[in-house]
């Protein structure tokens, strides 16, 4: 077995001076163990703490994001310790250009996350901080494990205390909401359990390796040391997308999102912590496109019908929500269609878009979901009805959201423009795809416009209902917050190439692996 | 010296960013509006002494400051180009702008929010001026859709009012019109996508030097190309993607059958009229299809939608003209249905006889906007034209700019809108040989004059209607502005005069349009259209300052109702299209919204596929009394069922 042998050499000397990925993963699980062992009273204490674990975690991800070098198409930073070595189960994380974005985005929103929630909490803050970190913990190893079973042990580990966040400190129906998004994501990671120990057999069987890593498997299917045979690539290729699709989610699967998104706490800490951060469409790539191009390719033109729809009906729906999460609930996924249509283009351009739309789409919507929560603090309601001609009593925090939203319609000049246009791009050359799937997902434009533009004008045109007449405009912490996440939307809006540049060359290789499948249509 | 493009739209951006952030006064925030679109109009005076000196075959300055977007193949700079079609732009732009600035400093005073007011005026002449300056299509995009969201912010200057006259809502008015642009955009992405898929580039021209192709240099190459629609038989490439151009240009540049929004437009600020909704934005539509003329030559040969829509939103917008009772929607319709000559013009190949109208009627129809203001804040805010009647003595110097705007606009000789009407009535005539969009173009030509002589006999003569009314004229901010303009509409027409063709030679290295020919048939019809036309504006005017003047009553309808019932009303209700819309679109698209919300998505996805099969996996589990407690059962039945599954797989494959 000289692949196990190496890989097991690999391990000690791969381990470089400061195992900088491995210290931002488990930073925040530190700093949630430190903030349970803090005096129940000292809330002070307990959000310095946390914040600082938070921020702590953020300059490891910029530190990743220094040393990663953009010219490498492959995994980089790699930190390899055997775990169970007879099964070739082994602590393996890396970034590429693909899950650097995500990890980015993960430590940037984990700190405002946890700052927004301040003054939020009623019970048990402490424990609500220490899941806040826990989450990022398991987002961090979501998106850096290149160990099959240990993305899967991480992958399973965000659910609870996402669950937990919504359970205990969510809206009227939050039992049944917390649940729901339980049961209905576990069931489906069932099936991407069986793909992963499916394709481990399978590698196995064929190169007597039998290991979970996944470069080692990525490799075995370049060099046609594993081959897979049409029906057995699809099965697998379908039990992946299955528990990638309800993650993601690909429509029909969203409910448990509206759901949860609908009852998680008002603030809107957990929508942008735990529900905006792509992990199944991360997954889609990671695994499906990447290790099954032949079978994507085959699936390319069904998914984009279920993408296209998503698009389209989840739009629709959204116009006519009178609870304001649930509005903002439709609209994500509305984007999550649009990111799983630029996935399954196959191409760099719809790869590319696709990931910064993850990115994108995670900020903007983020940043609403937290205008909602603060609305929600000075009025007590969700109800759009219960508000009214804010923008003259709140100028700031007015232009702020009307900002954010046109950043979220996709107004040319902010970050939402540039995404959605390269996926469109993108899906439009594709050759699985085509124009006849990127027509009907351009009315998604307009229908994004309605209903982002009805929420604007009920809540801040019109006359200033009388109640809202003395609520204050944006305080300091909140401003400051909104600015940070409205930085981004403005200079990627301008600068995109900040966010193409480094995955480039991950996306390209990720696109020219499908190629051959693509080119034989 | 190239950059130095680049100051003519950072002048603006620099006020507005400036006016957002920092100042709190409204004196300041007017000045310093004004000073930078004045600036940006020097800029552009320099730009175009520097353009005069590059070689005659490459007639264009180019600018990069980066490269916007580069994701694979798919590249676009963020680059400015200045070329004599983008410099006669700019000019109208920032001058008729920086005008309608200073004029802003008088109207605007005491208003509520005058600080943000001109903030948003200076980003819309900033995204304006990124839509005539744009050396791609995507960034030609971004100020495309920056003039919609500009149009947005000034319409909803009042969003905390319930309603402005003529009954608007203005956070409604400004939903709207974002709306409605935003389905002419839909189709505008559409084309570029097309765009660069068959051409590779969104760069207008070729770059050598940065290594850049441009697609309008590569449109003939590819003019067979055609594009499979099934069924439907095989579209000519180019006729695909200008006709998604055409349908976004009904959308900015208010043509049938988008043109609602631009009517409750009117619910902004006087200016924003003038300026937005009649000299520049909407014109941005006619500036697209003279830039891409290469692509639309060829769509021009094959069929004359483009003529179609023109001629056919010109005669709605005119008749509809003539029943309005706000001074402000009668200059809204008209300006409908002039720009539906600019697009008539172009559609039929005649760019320079477009541009040369869009130039005249940038500046009468400005002047005719500033002076309804002038009216309008002279009588303490009212734009009922039945309230008005008399003014002629209280604002003789509104009175006398408003009529030099109308004679203009009527295309009475030898004003500006002469000259460059009849130069697209003659095309349509001698050289499309169309005589039939000439003809509805020389009857709504005379429709023009009658509904201006019908405005001016309202506004400025017979008696005064409401006693309580007493008007006063307007301040040296204002009327100054107003007298510049009205220069501009008497001697407009010299810019392409005929026998020195000025604008011809200067647009020539873009249009390669050859030189109009006179014949003394293009002086016959001249002679009959401007006769027709006077003698309809004087109609208009007779009838309502004379002879029905005394049945015109304070709320109720105008006394031609009486004579043209239904035929009134659907005039006065812009032929029904919003009610149409409403019944046909918005309506279905809210019920549909809230089936599918709560019955398909509640019921049917959730209540039927999800709940259920949890229902029948949680019955399953418990029929087979696997695992007692919780989800566990149903995760290890799943599991058990797939172990199976794969284990029956890879047993029967061998």
């Amino acid at each position: 077995m000289p692949l196990r042998q190496r890989s097991v050499r690999n391990a000690v000397v791969s381990m470089n001076s400061v195992p900088l990925l491995s210290v931002m993963i488990w930073l925040p699980a530190l700093g949630a163990l430190v903030v349970l062992a803090l005096p129940r009273q000292n809330v002070a204490a307990q959000r310095g703490v946390s914040l600082g674990a938070a921020l702590l975690a953020l300059a490891a991800a910029v530190g990743v994001a220094l040393f990663f070098n953009p010219a490498h198409a492959g995994f980089q930073l790699v930190e390899r310790v055997a775990w169970v070595p007879s099964w070739g189960i082994s602590y393996t994380v890396s970034v590429d250009g693909i899950s650097l974005w995500l990890v980015v985005l993960t430590a940037f929103l984990t700190p405002i996350a946890l700052a927004a929630s301040w003054g939020t909490v009623e019970r048990q803050e402490r424990a609500f901080h220490a899941l806040v970190l826990l989450l990022a913990s398991g987002l961090f190893g979501v998106f850096t494990a290149q160990d099959m079973l240990l993305f899967y042990v991480f992958f399973e580990f965000t659910l609870v205390p996402t669950a937990l966040l919504i359970g205990i400190w969510g809206g009227a129906e939050r039992r049944y909401a917390a649940i729901k998004f339980f049961a209905y994501t576990f069931s489906g990671s069932v099936f991407l359990l069986l793909g992963i120990i499916g394709l481990y057999l399978l590698h196995g069987q064929a190169t007597g390796v039998y290991t979970f890593d996944i470069a080692t498997i990525l490799a075995s299917l370049q060099l046609g040391a594993l081959r897979l045979d049409t029906g057995a690539e699809r099965l697998i290729f379908g039990l992946f997308f299955i528990g990638f699709a309800i993650k993601a989610p690909i429509w029909p699967f969203h409910t448990w999102m509206t759901t949860a998104h609908a009852e998680a706490p008002s603030s809107g800490v957990v929508d942008i912590i735990g529900l905006l951060i792509k992990i199944g469409a991360y997954g889609l790539i990671r695994f499906n496109v990447q290790l099954f191009p032949a079978a994507a390719a085959w699936a390319a033109p069904a998914v984009g019908v279920l993408a296209v729809i998503g698009i389209l009906y989840a739009a629709w729906i959204a116009y006519q929500q009178t609870d304001m999460k649930r509005l903002l609930a439709y609209a994500s996924v509305s984007h999550v269609g649009l990111i799983v249509l630029g996935i399954f283009a196959l191409n760099t351009q719809g790869i590319a878009g696709a990931v910064a739309h993850m990115v994108n789409s995670a900020l903007t919507t983020g940043a609403l979901f937290l205008v909602v929560g603060m609305l929600v603090a000075r009025r007590g309601s969700r109800e759009l009805k219960a508000f009214g001609g804010l923008w003259k009593t709140m100028p700031w925090l007015g232009s702020l959201t009307l900002l954010l939203a046109l950043g979220s319609i996709g107004l040319p000049g902010l970050n939402g423009f540039v995404s959605e246009f390269t996926v469109l791009q993108g899906s439009w050359r594709s050759p699985g795809l085509g124009w006849r799937y990127t027509l009907p997902a351009i009315l998604g434009v307009v229908f994004a416009a309605v209903y982002l533009l009805h929420m604007y004008r009920t809540a801040f045109m019109g006359e200033t209902l009388p109640e809202l007449a003395r609520a204050p405009d944006v305080r300091p912490r909140e401003l400051a917050l909104l600015i940070a996440l409205a930085t981004p939307v403005v200079v990627l809006g301008l600068y995109p190439n900040a966010l193409f540049g480094p995955m480039q060359q991950s996306v390209t290789q990720i696109a020219q692996g499908t190629l051959p499948y693509l080119a034989s249509r | 010296m190239n950059w130095i493009i680049w100051l003519i739209p950072a002048f603006p951006l620099f006020g507005f960013v400036i006016n957002a952030l920092a100042v709190r006064r409204e004196r300041d925030a007017g000045i310093l509006a004004s000073v930078m679109v004045g600036l940006s109009f020097a800029a552009t005076i320099v730009a175009m002494v520097l353009l005069e000196g590059s070689p005659a075959d490459a007639k264009r300055l180019t600018w990069t400051l980066w490269e916007w977007i580069s994701a694979g193949d798919f590249r676009v700079a963020f680059g400015l180009l200045f070329d004599p079609l983008t410099a006669v732009m700019a000019l109208l732009i920032t001058g008729v702008g920086g005008l309608i600035h200073v004029y802003s400093i008088g109207y605007m005073h005491g208003d509520v929010r005058p600080v943000r007011f001109f903030a948003f005026m200076n980003l819309f002449v900033f995204a304006m001026l990124m839509l005539v300056m744009a050396d791609n299509l995507l960034l030609l995009f971004l100020g495309w859709e920056g003039v919609g969201l500009c149009s947005f912010l000034l319409i909803g200057h009042y969003f905390d009012r319930r309603s402005v006259p003529p009954g608007i809502n203005p956070s409604d008015a400004a939903v709207k019109a974002f709306v409605a642009n935003r389905i002419g955009d839909a189709a505008m992405l559409a084309a570029l996508f097309a765009i660069f898929a068959n051409f590779g580039t969104l760069s207008f021209y070729d770059n050598p030097q940065l290594g850049i192709s441009g697609y309008l240099d590569q449109a003939v190459a590819i003019a067979g190309d055609t594009i499979d629609l099934g069924a439907f038989g095989q579209l000519p490439l180019i006729a695909g993607i200008t006709l998604l151009m055409l349908v976004a240009v009904t959308g900015k540049s208010a043509q049938f059958p988008l043109y609602t929004w631009l009517p409750d437009a009117m619910a902004g600020p006087t200016p924003v009229s003038a300026l937005i909704h009649a000299a520049t934005m909407v014109t941005s539509g006619v500036y697209l299809i003279v830039r891409n003329h290469t692509l639309f030559d060829q769509l021009t040969s094959a069929a004359p939608w483009v003529l179609v829509i023109g001629v056919m939103t010109a005669f709605i917008g005119a008749t509809a003209a003539v029943a309005q009772l706000d001074i402000k929607r009668v200059l809204a319709y008209s300006t409908i249905s002039q720009l539906g000559y600019m697009v008539a013009a172009v559609g039929m190949g005649a760019y320079v006889a477009g541009m040369y109208h869009l130039l005249t009627h940038g500046l009468f129809k400005a002047l005719l906007f500033l002076a309804a203001g002038s009216v309008i804040h002279g009588i303490g805010g009212h734009q009922d034209m039945r309230r008005m009647g008399g003014l002629r003595d209280d604002l003789p110097t509104t009175f006398r700019l408003y009529v030099v705007g109308a004679l203009a606009l009527s295309g009475i000789f030898p004003l500006a809108g002469f000259w460059s009407k009849d130069e697209i009535i003659a095309h349509a005539w001698f050289d499309a040989r169309s005589p039939l969009a000439a003809i509805i173009l020389i009857l709504t030509s005379a429709i023009t004059a009658f509904y201006m002589g019908r405005q001016i006999g309202m506004i400025f003569f017979g008696r005064p209607r409401d006693p309580a009314m007493h008007g006063h004229e307007s301040g040296a901010t204002m009327r100054w502005p107003m007298i510049v303009l009205a220069g501009g509409a008497v001697i407009g027409g010299l810019i392409n005069f005929p026998g020195l063709h000025w604008l011809n030679s200067y647009l020539r290295p873009v249009l390669q349009e050859p030189e109009v020919v006179y014949t003394l048939g293009m002086g016959v019809l001249a002679t009959i259209t401007t006769l027709l036309s006077a003698g309809a504006g004087y109609l208009g005017w007779k009838i309502y300052a004379r002879d029905l003047e005394p049945r015109i009553r304070i709320g109720k309808e105008d006394p031609a109702f009486r004579y043209l019932g239904d035929l009134w009303r659907g005039m006065e209700f812009g032929w029904g299209l919003d009610w149409l819309y409403q019944r046909v679109v918005v309506r279905p698209y809210r019920a549909a919204s809230v089936f599918l919300s709560q019955v398909v998505d509640r019921e049917g996805i959730d209540g039927v596929l999800v709940d259920g099969t949890a229902r029948g996996l949680v019955r399953l589990a418990r029929g087979l009394r696997l695992l007692q407690s919780g989800y566990v059962r149903m995760y290890a039945l799943m599991f058990l069922a797939g172990v199976i599954i794969l284990i029956t797989f890879f047993a029967l494959r061998g």
